[in-house]
């Protein structure tokens, strides 16, 4: 008992470290080059009004550490600043952004979990058959493709040729479609290989070979015990893929023109409203840290080995 | 030297150079293995064309990338533009063609410099430990919480557009990976006999790095390298999309894919054809890199 | 007295990537039903690999060059995946691992992994698979059943885990039972635990038990008849008697007398000159001949047959 606690305090311990560290970084991404950050929010042509404003608002002339210190506690006390372009609290943009945000990033988590899952034991399973190639190079050929430009050739063809789908924006499930497509094909493929490779080593193991001998059918054996053993590891491996399912609906977002956290994100950067562009890097880190603990916590319950463990 | 340090010595010696022919016999191994694969083959067929499109773009062909022509604006492939002209009015081919120049550059100064950063901070953190181990894998963890291509895109977009702010970006958000596999391939010399037995030799900690532990690390560099590759110029390719990447008018493939995106409906061959020239390269890449992976690991592809 | 399990010259090799391995070549054997059949030999002589074969779970990229393997008069040789997963596996052959650490599934319990067996026989409620699955528990002389049943693998000790296997197994009440060095990864003690399970099953059932061990004292205590194995042959069978006091072919002479000094065969490996041959390009003719003492020039050109030379007691070498 005494050591699943240590494990744990140190795993929060160090949760926590890597949240302060995330926002230091989500922080000082303003302080990165050389000059005067209100320079750099207002662009060359502001007044001299308005940049004392933003100093003042900002608290520029105080030192570093200390303008830290004020940004995080407001963000501690859900006070995520004032967007510059909308002069609109940043938390309240982004809580009208995060639903269709959350709704295809669920959708895409939804569409490679499962297909990556199911052709990495498609692969496993008639390994080194035409199968088995066939998984993998289709893994390889949705990684080479970048997500941008496979969102526009969605829309090219399904949108604008065959007006399947509505050019962009969020009208309905057919909107959903296909940017959920384009973040999901191209993370199945994240999934597909790694699944492949946890069911090879699952099914070489002795206690395979055991339920054989028991004279259980192998579409049993495969489904229950192989599938559960491999399983378990892909909880941390989709953990730890989260980023990039983020990063790519950042991006996909912008090609259908879906009004979420990532065109607001890259809105943002592009018009230098710095305080919405930290308050997001922040909440995604944030979910990227929580996800990974979760799935460290969720390994611990679902693996019997660890669960029962002293 | 007192005798039995002598023998010592001579032990230590002999093991170093029985480990060195069989590391060098391992990878010779995996090259075996690497030949024999035919996408490998393939993809290194593929990159060679790249490189060759890329060192060759002047003579391939007769028009200049940056040439505008507002009378030939938006005209469909035709024999004299083969895969037609943008919305200026330049050969999308020839920029296609120079794109190449691009994105290989900026593909290896991603992968040089965020290697170098990753490789440097991978080997003090796996050989010296301790407090420095544990600064840099905390670096790793809070940069791997955020996505690589939103936090790139943030600091380019601080920074303002140009080939070299693209670089630094990625360079300061993506050189975990390195610093992760070289770490934890250090960890694994440093157990490792002929570390082992140089130290039992009085060598110091440098010279073990330079002359040891390098060496192993080169050729899984190597290999990452080209693992790498991808992700850069996938990378690189979506800044510029977003337009915070490689400013215009630079024949750049993200930026013609951004600017025929307006143009979809009436001349869909720019941005069709600039991603295409993108998945080409990648594919290259990608499959040398599985080729490795697979050389280096064949127990996830034979039995 | 009648045959379960006859093997005829039965020849298998695996392609790898080194070259092919001829793992069996030209094996006999013959097991008398109800009988505990030793079979011995050193690691790498295929003893394993005939009894995967028997049960039908070779890996995939071996290769069965010719013979036969009649079980109960029908040639499992012959058999789809299918007909064998369906008639023979579990029900009719069963078999327990050398490992007991990774032979039982680590995330489902005790109790899941036993109906899961109990259940291919009959169906019929919980209760009674549950009830089916102490009985079969307590045949093992596994304590605290009632515990037992909710505790997962990696809270069983080794010698428990293998009681379970061989518990799970007489759930669909085979004929024949192929235990593969069932206690060479056990501490001794609970070694004599476990052989005095299977001298109680002995006692009780008609079980056919192919042990495979490389440990000849083992055998001693629990069975009548005994095939050495050497570099994928049966080199000589005979009763457990005969083995020791006529023990014909100079390996197994080898063997027993080295027994006297030490009691596993790990430790005469030394003793016996010569390395065990490596299976890629083996020696001609007898595959013993360049280890042994007795040896002509005849013995590196002709392969030995099996010949009787007893009751009940054959052997494969061209001097005797």
């Amino acid at each position: 008992m005494a050591k699943k606690k240590l494990f744990w305090t140190k795993r929060i311990a160090r949760t926590l470290i890597t949240a302060i560290g995330v926002s230091l970084v989500a922080f000082l991404i303003l302080h990165l080059t050389p000059g005067d950050p209100a320079r750099i929010i207002l662009g060359p042509y502001a007044t001299e009004a308005a940049y004392d404003r933003i100093r003042e608002r900002y608290r520029l002339d105080e030192p570093i550490p200390v303008q830290y210190i004020y940004w995080i506690s407001g963000v501690v006390r859900g006070d995520l600043g004032t967007s510059i372009r909308y002069n609109r609290p940043v938390a309240e943009l982004i809580r009208d952004r995060i639903g269709p945000t959350m709704i295809l990033m669920g959708s895409a988590l939804i569409v490679s979990i499962s297909l990556g899952v199911f052709l990495g034991i498609l692969a496993a399973i008639k390994r080194n058959t035409p199968l088995d190639y066939f998984a993998t190079f289709q893994a390889v050929f949705w990684l080479s493709i970048p997500p941008f430009w496979l969102g526009i050739l969605f829309l090219y063809i399904f949108g604008l040729q065959l007006r399947w789908v509505p050019i962009g924006g969020m009208v309905g499930f057919t909107s959903l479609i296909f940017p959920a497509l384009t973040i999901g094909l191209r993370d199945e493929a994240w999934f597909a290989r790694p699944m492949r490779a946890e069911m090879l080593e699952v099914l070489n193991q002795d206690y395979i070979k055991a339920a054989k001998a028991k004279g259980l059918k192998y579409s049993h054996v495969v489904v229950k015990h192989a599938l559960r053993n491999a399983l378990i590891p892909m909880i941390t491996m989709i953990a730890l893929r989260l980023p990039w399912v983020i990063g790519g609906s950042v991006v996909v977002e912008v090609v259908f023109s879906w009004g979420g956290l990532g065109s607001l994100l890259v809105n943002s950067v592009l018009a230098r409203d710095y305080p919405v562009v930290q308050a997001i890097l922040l909440l995604l880190a944030i979910l990227v840290v929580l996800a990974n603990l979760g799935a460290d916590l969720l390994y611990s319950v679902i693996d019997p080995r660890i669960r029962l463990e002293g | 030297m007192p005798e039995r340090d002598e023998a010592l010595y001579q032990e230590a010696i002999e093991d170093i150079r029985n480990l060195k022919k069989q590391r060098s016999s391992q990878l010779y191994l995996v090259w075996l293995r690497f030949k024999k694969n035919k996408l490998a083959f393939v993809g290194l067929v593929m990159v060679c064309i790249v490189l060759l499109v890329a060192l060759l773009a002047p003579i391939l062909t007769p028009y200049d990338p940056y040439e505008t022509d507002p009378f030939n604006r938006l005209q469909p492939p035709s024999r004299q533009n083969w895969l037609g002209t943008d919305e200026l009015g330049r050969d999308v081919l020839t920029r296609l063609f120079y794109g190449t120049r691009i994105a290989l550059l900026i593909g290896v100064l991603i992968v040089l410099f965020e290697g170098t950063i990753g490789i440097t901070l991978g080997i003090l953190s796996g050989f010296f430990g301790g407090v420095i181990d544990n600064i840099v894998m905390r670096l790793v963890d809070i940069l791997r919480s955020f996505p690589v291509i939103i936090l790139a895109m943030a600091i380019a977009g601080i920074m303002g557009q140009g080939i070299f702010n693209v670089i630094i970006a990625m360079g300061i958000v993506g050189w975990t990976t390195y610093a992760r596999m070289v770490r934890s391939k250090i960890l694994s010399i440093k157990e490792s006999d002929y570390v082992e037995a140089a130290r039992s030799i009085g060598e110091s900690r440098v010279s073990i790095i330079i002359r040891y532990i390098l060496p192993n690390a080169l050729p899984t560099a190597i290999i990452m390298v080209c693992i790498m590759m991808p992700t850069a110029l996938i990378a690189s390719s979506t800044l510029s999309f977003l337009g915070v990447g490689v400013m215009p008018p630079t024949a750049d493939w993200g930026s013609m894919i951004s600017a025929g995106r307006d143009y979809l409906l009436n001349a869909p061959w720019i941005s069709t054809s600039a991603g295409f020239a993108i998945m080409f390269a990648v594919l290259g890449f990608n499959f040398i890199g599985d080729g490795f992976r697979d050389a280096l690991d064949p127990t996830t592809k034979r039995s | 007295m009648s045959k379960i399990l006859t093997i005829k010259d039965l020849k298998l090799s695996f392609d790898t990537e080194e070259g092919t391995v001829e793992a069996l070549d030209g094996v006999d054997l013959e097991v008398e039903e109800g009988h505990f059949h030793g079979l011995i030999g050193e690691t790498g002589c295929g003893k394993t690999i005939t009894g995967m074969t028997i049960i039908g779970l070779l890996d995939s990229n071996a290769r069965i060059d010719r013979g036969e393997v009649n079980f109960r008069g029908r040639n499992l040789l012959k058999l789809t995946e299918k007909q064998f997963q369906r008639d023979i596996r579990g029900k009719e052959v069963a078999m327990v691992f050398q490992d007991p650490a990774s032979s039982l599934d680590p995330v489902f319990n005790i109790r899941d992994q036993m109906i899961e067996a109990v259940r291919l026989s009959r169906k019929d409620s919980w209760e009674s698979y549950e009830k089916t699955v102490k009985e079969l528990l307590k045949q093992v002389n596994l304590p605290d059943i009632d515990t037992l049943l909710d505790k997962y693998p990696h809270q069983l000790s080794g010698g428990m885990r293998q009681r379970v296997m061989i518990a799970m197994m007489l759930g669909r009440d085979p004929s024949m039972l192929i235990a593969d060095e069932p206690t060479t990864a056990l501490d001794v003690s609970v070694q004599a635990q476990f052989l005095k399970v299977l001298v109680d099953l002995k006692k009780t059932t008609n079980l056919t038990v192919l042990y495979i061990t490389h440990n000849l004292a083992v055998l001693t205590e629990i069975c009548e008849e005994v095939s050495v194995m050497y570099a994928g042959r049966v080199v000589e069978t005979a009763s457990i008697r005969d083995v020791f006091h006529k023990p014909s072919h100079p390996y197994t002479y080898k063997l027993v007398h080295s027994i006297l000094k030490a009691d596993s065969l790990l430790d005469v490996l030394e003793e016996i000159p010569g390395a065990v041959p490596r299976l890629i390009n083996p020696p001609s003719g007898c595959r013993f001949h360049p280890r042994c003492d007795e040896a002509v020039s005849e013995c590196s050109k002709t392969i030995p047959p099996l010949k009787e030379i007893g009751t009940n007691h054959s052997v494969a070498c061209l001097r005797r």
